[in-house]
């Protein structure tokens, strides 16, 4: 990892277990061990919605700590919408001088880019207010060129698999 | 004589061991003496040719090899020892001189004088450096040999014997040679007086520390890298010598090593401090405790981490073991472990930073080294936390302080449980009311809740930290905030609020049931939640659920069932008002039922699972009662809304009379039996029926009577569900119980009117066939002919009769199977005959695989006869006939059945019965891939993915066959070809495998088709599908050539 750290020793936030969807609750039979039976009924559509992305993009490792975004607070839930074909993520860097922005943003690019059906569109920001260089990010994260030329890069490419590489498993 | 010499001569020529064995023979018996064999030999080992002369010296140091024991002498063994010595200094004779010498190393005639010249001789000849590695090793044997059998001999030797032993030591790399030396030098450094060698024994030994040898594959000599790791480790922390010049070893190690140097030097350096002693590790405290604190606070991996902690403790330990005594008397402590706290608490002023993780750790290590320092350690940390809770600045990191503060006491208790024999009290009593005050305002408040919950947790099960009534505080305010969450009910933290209170239960369980159990079941109210409350329903069966974790301890339970059972006589028996409503809508209510029996199943089987002794006592009040309830709906089926007719009901009420009649004794089982053919027999269910609801005792239970009504039948599920859990001493008192058996079998493939009746009646003739198989063997003859031949593969039968025929077929060989009967493969295999027939060839081949599955009906719990390794004879006689039978393209009916039984078969066998048949059965399942039948794809899929567990790059069986393999799987996981979700999701997961199992090289062309083709299934409509196709995309875009 190069140069410095920009932030130490950063706050750590306990997690959340398993998102519950309300969807879930709404779909209830009455019956208690009906919910497996169900499950392969091939009619219903079950659409891709905010807590879906949040799962893909939770477990992802801050390039600096050994912790995910989520325990960093870097993402949650409530900053993702989802549309029709239209994805926006919005998220927190923990300090607003966090030179690893640019890289956190990517990480979460390459993650949906792989991950998503390619009729969404994504639209990836910083919070507004929480970063110094706001504008300058949030540009070379939705420009495609730019993302393209940085993903030639072997060495950021390989620092973004490193911070993907725990991007399954610990999903609920 | 002469003999001897043509013998000596025939071996120069042949170098055959006949020559050396008969010389030898000769020798046992008396017929030669050692000395005319050196005669004989004479001229070779004069020889000025040093061909001639190794040879002779070869032949000796054989024959000295191999004579036996008693023939030795003291003279003998002298004059071979000097002449042997006397070789040493000849490149070319050295090496049979040495074996000859590691031979009579071992003799118990040879005296120290001979000892002490051959450690001379060696040390003064021997070039380490200039010998191959088998002559080293020896060397090392000899000095072993005399460690072992003359070690005083070399101490008196003193110095001499170090510095020589030293030279010959020094720069040996093979790892053979290495272990032998370790052994050596470990004795060397505990007995022998090395205080002016312990430089060299130093530099000798840790040259080769850390251990970096890494055993070459196929390695003939199974030395493993952990062996020589123990060795030599076993040296380092042989001397207290070794500190001073080690310490600095280890500190470089640690600091600058690999991931596995780094764990070696920290495991070392723990094993060697209580060694080297507490003077020395008070000295260096301060430079060990730097670099430890390097790898607590920013750990590589884990693993480091724990053992940098341990090694931490290690230190804390050693420096505070031997004024242990002193310090009982004053509290305070001074070095290491004060600064160490000192340090921790001050990263502690900022709790919900990543450090005070690690920090806390450290804490609660220290809790776990003396029992001074724990003190000490506790009464720092725990009012230091107390305090910042409290402090009002500090509100917004309650939560994270309360974590810390809960991963204390864990570590507290963890103190306290290991010193708990001393009838000590628990470090952390000073401080409980201050903790206990702070977890308890920490459960009021919904984000520490967790971490309050498993601080008081770890507090309630701490050893006699708690009286009774402080106990009761606790559950009343666990209680309070059952009570005032109304919405959530207390939403994620349920299986910690249930761990609590369980392990309160298990200490003092009055106060659950006088607390918690009054609340919990007013929260149940009398009629069910009406369909569209889908919130109370939810809220029902959470609090049902919680009941059935909570209530596992007696008194706890009898409280439940008491209950549980009252409420089902309402439910199921509602007021005139009530009828009107349920019989509107008597669906809810059935589920209501439903969701309380299986509160009670659950209860019961984790129960059963830790066999409580209380389980029986069951028999006489919670099993009548339930057969008085179905009984009563059976009787008034037509007055009762929720019926007896509700198969899922049944189920449940089944599994619970099972759990209890399995439990009971023989002798409560062998009266019950009797009560339980009455009502099998001549429905007379007064025995096993009682409870609140009134039957008449002169009405019967009509099951197997001509036109019995459906609801009374169904009950014969619930006789079946005893039945199946007699043990086999218990007969059921039937005379002809041939008659009675043949009877079932008409009955259910005749009368019976739905899967439930027909499958309990297979279950009871089922478990009576298992255990007593050897009388009814004219029943399983006729079986075996008559019935198949009429039942089965007749074409007069009727289609439905013919596939119930076959269900009853696979319960028959079951039955058979699992005592191991010697007949039970000869009924599997009638079903061969079965497979060309085109209308049940599918259904014969499926009970191919279903005869060997597992089932809740033939267990030991059961008390069923169940031998050991059932699923093995049977698939050893199956399935070679099934593989041929699946190549064999004469009619191909009969092979796409043959293949549907395979993929059934291995669906229901461990792998390990099938394994070595795989680079068989691949193809063949290749092949079923192609089946339209999706489950039968399904399994196929499955059994891949089985077998793939086991395979490497390397050698991977599939390799050869991944070009079908990939393009199957992306056929079976788009939706518009796979409807079914499951089917998906396993061709996904095997898509997933693949990267990791086949070689980069044969699967890469295919890599950019499956990105592409994966991109479409990540809009699958289904969320558990996407899931499953990104994962399956990740591992394809990650896969690259090395």
């Amino acid at each position: 990892m190069p140069g410095e750290v920009f932030n130490p020793n950063p706050v750590i936030f306990s997690t959340s277990k398993g998102s519950g969807r309300q969807s879930d609750l709404l779909a209830q039979s009455l019956w208690i061990d009906d919910i497996l039976r169900s499950e392969d009924d091939a009619e219903d559509w079950e659409p891709i919605d905010q807590d879906e992305i949040f799962d893909l993009i939770r477990s992802i490792y801050d390039p600096e700590h050994p912790n995910t975004l989520e325990e960093l607070r870097v993402v949650s839930a409530p900053q993702i919408t989802v549309g029709a074909n239209h994805v926006k993520v919005e998220f927190t860097p923990t300090v607003p001088h966090c030179g690893m922005s640019t890289l956190i943003g990517l990480c979460i690019r390459v993650r949906l880019l792989r991950s998503l059906p390619d009729r969404f569109k994504v639209d990836i920001f910083v919070k507004p207010g929480s970063h110094q260089s706001e504008n300058a990010v949030n540009k070379q994260l939705n420009d495609k060129e730019r993302v393209a030329a940085a993903l030639e890069n072997p060495v950021l490419l390989d620092t973004v698999e490193q911070c993907l590489s725990n991007a399954r498993g610990n999903m609920i | 004589m002469e003999s001897t010499e043509r013998l000596v001569q025939t071996w120069m020529a042949t170098g055959r061991d006949e020559e050396i064995n008969e010389v030898i023979s000769d020798i046992s018996n008396d017929r030669l003496s050692l000395i005319s064999v050196v005669k004989a030999l004479g001229e070779y080992l004069t020889s000025e040719d040093s061909t001639l002369l190794q040879k002779g010296v070869e032949f000796l140091a054989l024959v000295v090899g191999k004579i036996p024991e008693e023939k030795w002498n003291r003279q003998s063994v002298r004059v071979l020892t000097t002449f042997f010595c006397g070789k040493l200094d000849d490149t070319v004779t050295i090496k049979p001189a040495l074996s000859g010498l590691s031979t009579l190393a071992t003799l118990s005639s040879i005296t120290p004088s001979e000892v002490t010249t051959i450690v001379e001789a060696l040390i003064q000849h021997v070039k380490m450096k200039s010998i191959v590695q088998d002559v080293r090793f020896k060397v090392f044997s000899v000095i072993d040999s005399f460690m072992a059998f003359h070690r005083d001999v070399l101490k008196s030797m003193g110095k001499k014997f170090l510095d020589g032993y030293i030279s010959l030591a020094e720069g040996e790399k093979d790892p053979r040679n290495l272990i032998v030396a370790f052994a050596i030098a470990r004795v060397i450094l505990i007995e022998f007086d090395i205080h002016e060698r312990v430089e060299s024994m130093f530099n000798i030994l840790f040259c080769y520390f850390p251990i970096t040898f890494r055993p070459p594959p196929n390695d003939r000599y199974g030395i493993s890298t952990d062996d020589l790791r123990k060795a030599l480790r076993n040296c380092l922390n042989a001397t207290p010598a070794f500190g001073p010049l080690a310490i600095p070893v280890f500190l470089e190690k640690i600091s600058a090593g690999s991931r596995a140097t780094k764990k070696d030097a920290l495991q070392t350096l723990g094993t060697c401090l209580p060694v080297y002693g507490s003077a020395l590790a008070r000295v260096s405290a301060r430079k060990l405790w730097n670099a430890l604190k390097l790898e607590i606070f920013q750990p590589v991996d884990q693993e480091t981490e724990e053992e940098a902690l341990k090694a931490t403790q290690i230190l804390v330990k050693t420096i505070y073991a031997d004024e242990e005594a002193a310090v009982e008397f004053n509290e305070d402590i001074q070095g290491l472990a004060r600064n160490v706290c000192e340090e921790c608490l001050q990263i502690l002023k900022e709790p919900e930073k990543s450090q005070a993780k690690p920090a806390t750790k450290i804490l609660g290590a220290f809790m776990l080294t003396t029992p001074s320092v724990a003190k000490y350690t506790i009464s720092q940390t725990i009012p230091h936390l107390v305090q910042l809770f409290h402090n009002p600045d500090e509100a917004s990191t309650r939560t994270p302080t309360l974590f810390l503060l809960s991963e204390l006491i864990i570590a507290a208790r963890h103190s306290a449980t290991k010193s708990s024999s001393s009838g000590i009290d628990p470090p952390l009593s000073p401080f409980k009311d201050d903790v206990l005050g702070v977890l308890t305002t920490g459960l009021k408040l919904s984000g520490s809740r967790l971490a309050a919950l498993s601080g008081l947790t770890a507090m309630v099960s701490t050893p006699h930290l708690f009286s009774d009534e402080e106990l009761g505080f606790i559950v009343h305010h666990v209680n309070e905030i059952l009570e005032d969450d109304e919405e959530g009910f207390f939403d994620e933290s349920d299986t910690t609020i249930l761990g609590l209170l369980t392990t309160i239960s298990e200490i003092a369980p009055r106060h659950v049931s006088e607390q918690v159990l009054p609340s919990l079941f007013s929260l149940l109210t009398d009629s069910p939640p009406t369909r569209e409350d889908v919130a109370g329903r939810q809220k029902h069966w959470r609090v049902l659920s919680t009941l059935s974790k909570l209530c596992i301890q007696a008194e706890l339970f009898e409280n439940l069932v008491i209950r549980l059972t009252t409420k089902l006589d309402i439910i199921c028996f509602p007021s005139p008002q009530r009828l009107v409503i349920v019989s509107a809508d008597p669906e809810p209510s059935a589920a209501y039922v439903h969701v309380i029996l299986k509160t009670l199943a659950q209860a019961l089987e984790i129960k059963s699972k830790k066999r409580h002794p209380d389980i029986p006592k069951y028999l006489d009040h919670l099993v009548p009662h339930l057969f008085n309830i179905f009984v009563a709906l059976a009787f008034r089926s037509d007055k009762q809304p929720v019926g007896a007719s509700e198969e899922r009901l049944i189920q449940v009420a089944g599994q619970i009379i099972n759990l209890v009649v399995q439990s009971t004794p023989l002798q409560r089982q062998q009266s019950y039996s009797i009560s339980l053919s009455k009502a099998l027999l001549n429905g007379d269910v007064t025995d096993i029926a009682q409870g609140f609801q009134k039957i008449d005792k002169a009405s019967r239970l009509s099951i197997f009577t001509g036109s019995s009504p459906s609801a009374q039948r169904n009950l014969v599920a619930l006789l079946s569900s005893a039945v199946i859990a007699l043990r086999p001493e218990v007969r059921l008192p039937i005379e002809d119980i041939i008659g009675f058996l043949d009877m079932l079998l008409e009955w259910a493939l005749g009368q019976a009117d739905n899967d439930l009746q027909r499958l309990s009646v297979f279950h009871i003739l089922s478990s009576i066939l298992n255990r007593r198989a050897d009388e009814l063997s004219s029943f399983i003859s006729s079986k075996l002919n008559r019935y198949w031949w009429d039942e089965i593969a007749s074409q007069d039968v009727p289609l439905s009769r013919r596939r119930l025929a076959i269900i009853s077929w696979i319960w028959i060989t079951k039955a058979l199977l699992v005592r191991k009967h010697a007949q039970a493969i000869a009924f599997a295999e009638r079903l061969y005959g079965a497979f060309g027939d085109e209308t049940i060839g599918w259904e014969a081949a499926k009970a191919v695989g279903a005869i060997p599955s597992a089932d809740s009906i033939l267990t030991k719990a059961n008390h069923a006869e169940v031998k050991v390794l059932y699923v093995q004879r049977y698939v050893g006689a199956v399935l070679p006939r099934i593989i041929a039978l699946s190549k064999d393209s004469s009619d191909s009916t009969r092979q796409m059945a043959s293949i549907v039984a395979l993929t059934s078969l291995i669906k229901s066998i461990p792998r390990a019965a099938y394994g070595h048949e795989m680079p068989v059965l691949i193809p063949l399942l290749l092949r079923g891939l192609e089946f339209p039948d999706q489950e039968i794809r399904g399994n196929i899929i499955d059994t891949f993915l089985a077998a793939a567990e086991g395979e490497s790059p390397d050698h991977s069986l599939v390799s050869e066959h991944s070009v079908t393999l990939v393009n199957s799987m992306l056929k079976n996981c788009t939706v518009t070809e796979t409807s079914l979700t499951r089917v998906r999701i396993s061709a996904l997961r095997y898509l997933a495998v693949l990267p990791k199992i086949i070689r980069y090289d044969i699967l890469h062309p295919y890599k950019a088709s499956v990105l592409r083709e994966l991109a479409g299934v990540l809009d699958d409509p289904k969320r558990s599908v996407r899931k499953e196709a990104v994962d399956a995309r990740t591992n394809w875009f990650k896969y690259k050539g090395s």
